[in-house]
Order: structure tokens, then C-alpha cells, then sequence
């Protein structure tokens, strides 16, 4: 319960990272790092599946900022997708949901 | 004299320590709680992050030159009508987050300034959101009401 892992898949060009478990402020140092190194070791569009996701807060929310900014710097797509209504609500009053592509 | 934090039964109290492995110790603390007093999902969920959002600036400013010895405690009281509250008490350096301003709304990724979310989180998930200074301690009480989603 209190972890977090991500999976990578390679789909159709763009990278798929299957995220899952929390995005507290514990964990959401590990998870900037391994973000940021998928950003830097691919060069096309990433999309993030928070399916997985049951939690998260705004230092999760800041990691996720941090790879948006790079992918945007670099004019690559970040999308976000199958977000759990409370992660929802948490994107909606951060104003997130207007920042990122969410599917 | 003291002022009760706040009119309810006190149910369960934890003291920690000023780092971020105190974060998962309070979520494990409130997790057993919930299930306990059988917290309706989206109070706990609102609880656990104003609590952390709260918790991790304490850890992560409230001791910046500070030549005493942290001490943070958490105080959990059962409010009537199925409101809990959460009274996070610290001896660091006195500060105020209900005083803080939101983050201006952008639309853009490239305006978005990294942080400055968590007491928005906090104002939103909560019903109320207080804070005295009491000695030298800090007092941040965070009130939770049963909602439907």
C-alpha cells in the first residue's frame, strides 16, 4: 500500500509508463527520477496511465509539473490517462487539468 | 491556560520526527484509524493529504535554524456528527499556512510555477483550517466533515 512502481511499454512509437501505488511526498522524489530519466533516454511522445494511482499530493503533482516542462522544452506530447476520481479532483482544483492533455 | 484544541474526544495521538520517513509513519497511523472508526473513503482521502501536505512543510522549513530539538505531534479527535480532527502541533519556527496565497490560475505549462498547491489542496479538502501560536508551539487544526462525492 505504501509503495509506488512504473512499468515502461513501447506502443505504436510512444513510450507507456503504467504507474501504480502513491504519489506521496515520499515517493515522489523516485518518481521525478525515473520519470526524468525516461524523458531523457526516449525521444517521443510519453503517455503517463495513472490507472494505478490511488493517491496523490502536490509533491506528486510537482514531479509530474517538472516532466511536463522538460517534455514541453523538448516539443515532445505528455499526455496523462485513466486518472481515479480523487486524483481527478486533485487535478481539478490544482488547476492541473487545464495544464495537461488527460485522456 | 490551555485552550482545548479542539471540542471533541481525542482517539488516538502519535509523536514523530522531523524527517520524510515520518510522512509514511502518519499514513500507516491514519490508514489504521480509518479502518478503525470506518471513515467514509473521501474523508480519509482528504484527511491523509492535508495532513501530509501540512506534515511535509513542517518537516521541510519549520526547523531551517532552529537549535532545539523537534518535537511533532499529531492528535486525532472524534468531532460530532462524524467529523474528525487532526491537530498537528510543532516546535519550530512559528508559521501560519492559512495565511498563505494560492498559486495564480494559468494555462499554460511553461506559466506553471513548481508548488504552492498543497494548502489549496488543503482549503478545499477541509471544512475548516486553523491555526494559533500557543507558547512555541505551532497549532494547526484540520477538520474534516463526512462528504459524498
Amino acid at each position: 500500500m505504501t509503495s509506488m512502481h512504473i512499468e515502461r511499454e513501447q506502443a505504436n512509437g510512444e513510450v507507456v509508463l503504467k504507474v501504480a501505488g502513491r504519489l506521496d511526498t515520499p515517493h515522489a522524489k523516485p518518481f521525478e527520477t525515473s520519470l526524468m530519466d525516461v524523458v531523457s533516454m526516449t525521444d517521443g511522445s510519453i503517455v503517463i496511465n495513472l490507472a494505478g494511482v490511488d493517491y496523490v499530493s502536490s509533491s506528486g503533482l510537482r514531479a509530474l509539473l517538472v516532466a511536463g516542462k522538460a517534455m514541453r522544452n523538448s516539443k515532445r506530447r505528455l499526455s496523462l490517462m485513466s486518472l481515479q476520481p480523487q486524483i481527478r479532483e486533485v487535478f481539478d482544483i490544482s488547476g492541473f487539468s487545464t495544464l495537461f492533455e488527460i485522456s | 491556560m490551555m485552550t482545548p484544541p479542539a471540542a471533541g474526544t481525542l482517539i488516538s495521538a502519535l509523536r514523530v520526527g522531523a524527517d520524510i520517513e515520518s510522512i509514511s509513519q502518519v499514513t500507516s497511523w491514519l490508514a489504521d484509524l480509518a479502518e478503525r472508526e470506518e471513515w467514509p473513503m473521501a474523508m480519509r482521502f482528504g484527511l491523509e493529504l492535508s495532513v501530509e501536505e501540512a506534515l511535509t512543510n513542517v518537516i521541510s522549513y519549520g526547523f531551517d535554524g532552529i537549535a532545539h530539538d523537534p518535537v511533532i505531534r499529531l492528535e486525532v479527535h472524534r468531532m460530532a456528527e462524524g467529523r474528525v480532527a487532526v491537530e498537528l502541533i510543532d516546535n519550530g519556527a512559528a508559521f501560519d499556512p492559512t495565511t498563505l496565497a494560492e498559486p495564480e490560475a494559468v494555462d499554460t505549462i511553461d506559466a506553471a510555477k513548481v508548488g504552492g498547491h498543497g494548502v489549496q489542496l488543503m482549503r478545499h479538502f477541509l471544512e475548516s483550517l486553523t491555526y494559533r501560536r500557543q507558547g512555541e508551539e505551532n497549532h494547526l487544526t484540520m477538520v474534516a466533515v463526512p462528504r459524498s462525492r
